[in-house]
């Protein structure tokens, strides 16, 4: 499947709720690839929501094994069909940067551990407790499906969304 | 001309800092909107009971500082607000990326000269470049108590644990509390 190309805002999609699966079929494990391998394309890229490539369903991909934050806490690939928070405990502010918003980061307060219910590409479901860099992760990527970018959640424009600029 | 800015753009620096009240920060952008600036990137706080506001506006050239300085004196003269104005040069408008790893350094304890000067003195003898910096003055009147934070860009082949290290010594010296923690933006 060819990696698509990332939506950057301020394109529509990226502020629209989107669908629940309703059900598994070629499309979807379609869509799946595509995330995957638009996922492993981005440089350095832990995960890919399905309307970052133009496609309003609930559909992410998260996979932070590889990365120096999530290396050593992690479920390896999560390919995630309707995904639903049942569970969220404990408060951490990390430097997130989004690939739809390039160039930019912003210090987003997260819950450190949750819990999170999804369907697999296979259609088996699957509930899973996820903490630290994994779950500010799998955060990120359902914001998207709620049509939210990280811009919804900083408390200040002061704290670290711009990059520096010298004017010397 | 700048490859990181549109062509035929002028750019000033604007500063303001006047007696907190309602209402500065309409009045300066409303001159800014009439003569058709950009308002490129600002930065306004309170600092003690003034309003501070350093703002980056563009125009499209041709345009002079004379021209912003004619309406800001008019507007002086209606508002009592003191506005500077800088032209800024191409190569002064060029945003510099951040390198190297990214810290957050916190320094706290009782007020004293001289604080702001020993601590950036230490990371600028090392090219640690500071990005951000704030300070207030807390605690009581009998007991002030200075906070300073910072947030710097490392050079390569420098270390959290490296910056930590170099500014224990300050601790002791200036009796304050110093903190080094690293802040890694991550890409998702």
């Amino acid at each position: 499947m060819p990696v698509q190309k990332i939506l950057l805002y301020p394109h529509p999609i990226l502020k629209k709720m989107c669908h629940p699966v309703a059900a598994i079929d070629r499309s979807i494990t379609g869509l799946l690839q595509d995330l995957l391998d638009t996922m492993h394309a981005g440089p350095g890229s832990v995960g890919v929501a399905a309307p970052q490539i133009g496609v309003t369903l609930r559909v992410c991909v998260v996979d932070v094994s590889a990365s120096r934050n999530g290396k050593e806490n992690n479920h390896g690939l999560l390919q995630m069909i309707n995904p639903e928070i049942t569970k969220r405990q404990g408060a951490a502010i990390m430097r997130e940067g989004c690939m739809s918003v390039p160039d930019y980061t912003g210090d987003v307060e997260r819950a450190t551990e949750i819990t999170i219910r999804f369907m697999d590409g296979d259609g088996i479901h699957h509930e899973i407790e996820a903490s630290g860099f994994e779950a500010v992760a799998i955060q990120h990527e359902m914001d998207h499906l709620d049509g939210m970018l990280f811009l919804d959640r900083i408390a200040s424009l002061k704290t670290g969304l711009f990059r520096r600029k010298s004017y010397k | 001309m700048s490859e990181c800015r549109k062509e035929n753009l002028a750019h000033f620096a604007v500063t303001v800092i006047s007696k907190d009240r309602p209402g500065i920060v309409a009045d300066i952008s409303e001159v800014l909107f009439r003569l058709g600036c950009n308002l490129e990137d600002s930065s306004c706080t309170m600092l003690g009971g003034d309003f501070a506001m350093i703002l980056i506006i563009s125009h499209e050239k041709p345009f002079t500082k004379a021209r912003l300085g004619d309406e800001f004196k008019l507007l002086h003269e209606r508002t009592g607000l003191t506005v500077s104005v800088r032209a800024l040069s191409e190569a002064e408008i060029c945003p510099v990326k951040e390198e190297g790893e990214l810290c957050l350094i916190s320094v706290y304890g009782s007020d004293q000269p001289g604080i702001v000067y020993r601590v950036t003195k230490e990371l600028a003898e090392r090219k640690i470049n500071i990005a951000d910096l704030n300070t207030k003055l807390i605690g009581t009147k009998e007991e002030p108590v200075y906070v300073l934070m910072l947030e710097a860009a490392l050079p390569d082949g420098m270390s959290v644990d490296d910056t930590a290290a170099v500014l224990e010594k300050l601790k002791k010296e200036l009796s304050v509390e110093i903190s080094v923690r690293v802040i890694t933006p991550v890409s998702l």
